[in-house]
């Protein structure tokens, strides 16, 4: 079952044409990465899949309905730009959030209280904001966004500004909700955070899509066009003509091939200046990579 | 309804519970109530009782007699009725001879009187008749004694001047009855104490007041939603409709509160205080009940054209700062009647002042003025009300679809042309 599905969805501001026939669907129990660069459309696509704005053309269906404010409650949505009131209590507000999407009071300060316990801020539920680390308030602001018990969660960024060991409490709980057959949108610059967790993806640019479908598919389509290269000696064999861009690591180097180039030709320019080769792999490109060169192509074509 | 109810809910909890919200509902009237009530208070606490050294230099002992008579007619009112204001005095003649040093003698009083707040002395000068210079020493000196005291002995000296000039006692009383005005209204009904275009102006300006600060709370909500951005969470959840009205209801009953504890003190005021206003020669004055409906319900109308005006200000800008010259279109509006309102007291029968009094964003507070002062016509002060439901109506329907727009709006003050195209979007 698809969760949401955008058919040929156009928003339009004035003359500015913030996302242009935009289609995609997520399925049911899956971790979606919508990725782009800042000014893509990525949060008015947002804003219309959580009802705060309509589409001018095209159809947007959110657990199989149009959205309304009834399927409006079945949603979490934590937004890029997002804060806390600042002089009210921790759990007065989570109360707050939850009232408004329909839980009853008693039952939101249940779940409230189960929530902060669990992301260690127990001893916080009586503080204000003001008086919270960013980090914390953060916490506070995914609470907020799950308390109700969303089927369906949008998270822009959820992992800005969190410390390591916050931010791993935060990804087991998001795999924890998608073990309990939650659909999860994430939008996030962190590639990394999208390999480990993300079963399909979509990449607009300049409001449109540009890379859709499993993670493993996109990826597979650009081929094996990067090889990770450990050598001691000198480097004068990764010339321009086969090398598109590389990246020194403490141990190995990777290296994205231009695009008619062989990965043969760089091992026996190697071997012909006498370069000491211990690792040579052929392996698929880095989401990174295929973000970076996806919006550069897309930019140039445009 | 039950999110427009979450939201109220939030709204004045959390402002009835500030610290601002108590300071300035419950504790300034109170202390205003204290300071009229509190020297009755005092009086009561010392029995209202004085005891009081007469050192008499005039050397004239009818003189002292007559002040005393005069001020047991004062304690026999006492003792018929312990109120506050109703006093008893006890005098004492200490006859000083003309050729006595007046202060030194006065002097061996003081240790006395600053130990005792219910003991005072006071001193008849010589010559009285011709020079009157009686001084009164005691450890409050500002105290309701005082009046009674002094009203005592220049109604003494006015009747012993006329008795030297050889009037008699009938002649005396008739030349020195007071003068007393009646106000009466075409129904021919007396009109007493505070002057009606008193209470009007008094009317005017809580309504002024209470309009523009709680327009002003209805800002600073928007804008802290707003800049906090919150406000994008509150709309997944919430149409921006709902969330606007929740706030202009929730914090219009924050001022209904403040109304509601502002008119329990009045009651108070008016149950404890005006035995002691009598005293002091004052009436409370009488508000009658309609006056007060209109009173409250002029609020209430006032207070949500101009804060949904303040909602679309907050709206439109992204930081109070932006705020102070946003809001000054909608400032002036509010601030209008107020440079008006002289012009409406002058006249207020005036086809001018009905005209101005009509118009829904002077009607608050000129037409309250005019109802205290003149009993407008009832299809006047009803089309008035009527006239501003339906500008708030269209003030409201307007304001929604700026404010749907702008809560998500970042950057630079929209312009009159932007606003145009917020207005129509869908």
């Amino acid at each position: 079952m698809n969760v949401v599905e955008l058919r040929n969805v156009t928003k339009r501001f004035d003359e500015f044409i913030a996302v242009h026939d935009l289609s995609f669907t997520v399925k049911q129990g899956t971790i979606f990465g919508f990725l782009g660069p800042n000014g893509a459309g990525k949060t008015t696509s947002i804003r219309m899949l959580v009802n705060i704005t309509a589409p001018d053309e095209g159809d947007i269906k959110v657990l199989g309905e149009p959205v309304t404010p009834q399927i409006q409650q079945r949603i979490g949505y934590l937004p890029e730009e997002r804060g806390l009131y600042k002089k009210m209590k921790v759990v007065e507000q989570l109360v707050f959030f939850a009232n408004l999407k329909g839980v009853p009071a008693k039952e939101a300060e249940r779940r409230a209280n189960h929530w902060l316990a669990r992301l260690e801020l127990a001893d916080w539920k009586n503080k204000t904001p003001v008086e919270m680390s960013k980090g914390m308030q953060q916490k506070v602001q995914l609470i907020a966004t799950i308390l109700h018990e969303p089927d369906f969660l949008i998270l822009d960024e959820p992992f800005s500004g969190l410390d390591p060991v916050s931010a791993d409490l935060l990804k087991n709980v998001i795999l924890d909700l998608k073990q309990r057959g939650k659909t999860v949108i994430f939008s996030t610059h962190q590639m990394e955070q999208v390999e480990q967790m993300c079963d399909d993806i979509c990449l607009i640019n300049r409001s449109r899509k540009v890379l859709g479908g499993s993670l493993k598919e996109v990826k597979r389509s650009f081929g094996r066009n990067t090889v990770i290269l450990d050598f001691e000696g000198d480097d004068g064999f990764l010339t321009a003509d086969l090398v598109k861009r590389q990246k020194r690591f403490a141990n190995y180097t990777e290296i994205l091939l231009q695009d008619a180039a062989d990965a043969q030709e760089i091992l026996r320019r190697a071997v012909a200046l006498g370069v000491r080769v211990n690792r040579f792999e052929l392996v698929e490109p880095s989401l990174n990579d295929i973000f970076i060169e996806s919006v550069k192509k897309t930019n140039g074509e445009q | 309804m039950n999110k427009i109810g979450v939201v109220i809910k939030r709204e004045y909890m959390t402002r009835v519970r500030s610290k601002a919200f108590i300071i300035g509902t419950v504790l300034s009237p109170l202390i205003l109530l204290a300071l009229i009530l509190l020297p009755g208070l005092l009086t009561a606490k010392s029995g209202g009782e004085r005891h009081i050294y007469v050192l008499d230099q005039s050397g004239d002992a009818a003189l002292f007699e007559g002040i005393k008579n005069r001020l047991d007619s004062t304690s026999a009112t006492f003792d018929n009725k312990r109120q506050f204001g109703n006093m008893r005095f006890t005098l004492v003649r200490v006859v000083v001879p003309p050729d006595a040093n007046i202060e030194a003698v006065a002097k061996t009083y003081n240790d006395t009187i600053a130990k005792k707040s219910n003991e005072a002395y006071l001193i008849l000068n010589k010559a009285i008749l011709e020079n009157p210079e009686p001084k009164y020493f005691a450890k409050n000196p500002g105290d309701l004694a005082v009046g009674n005291i002094e009203r005592a002995i220049s109604a003494e000296i006015t009747d012993r001047r006329l008795a030297q000039a050889k009037l008699s006692k009938a002649e005396i009383e008739k030349y020195t009855k007071p003068v007393e005005l009646k106000a009466f209204n075409p129904q021919g009904e007396e009109e007493k104490g505070v002057p009606r275009f008193v209470i009007g102006m008094v009317m005017l300006f809580f309504i002024y007041m209470t309009t523009l600060f709680y327009g002003i709370f209805v800002m600073r909500g928007v804008i802290e939603e707003k800049q906090s951005r919150i406000v994008e969470v509150l709309i997944s959840s919430i149409r921006p409709f709902d969330l606007m009205m929740g706030k202009l209801i929730g914090i219009g009953l924050v001022g209904l509160t403040q109304y509601l504890i502002w008119v329990l003190c009045a009651l108070a005021l008016s149950v404890f205080g005006v035995s002691m206003f009598a005293s002091q020669g004052v009436t409370v004055p009488h508000i009658p009940i309609s006056w007060l409906i209109y009173f409250v319900l002029f609020f209430i109308l006032g207070y949500f054209l101009f804060a949904t005006l303040y909602a679309m200000v907050g709206a439109m800008v992204s930081s109070e700062e932006d705020a102070q010259q946003a809001q000054m279109p909608v400032t002036m509006v509010v601030v209008l009647p107020m440079l008006l309102f002289g012009m409406v007291m002058a006249n207020p029968d005036s086809t001018l002042s009905t005209v101005l009094s009509m118009i829904p964003f002077f009607a608050p507070t000129l037409m309250m003025m005019r109802v205290a002062m003149v009993n407008p016509p009832m299809y006047q002060v009803v089309g008035a009300m009527l006239g501003m439901i339906v500008t708030i109506i269209a003030v409201v329907w307007l304001v929604a679809k700026i404010y749907r727009v702008g809560i998500l709006m970042y950057g630079k003050r929209p312009s009159i042309a932007e606003l145009g195209k917020w207005i129509r979007y869908r």
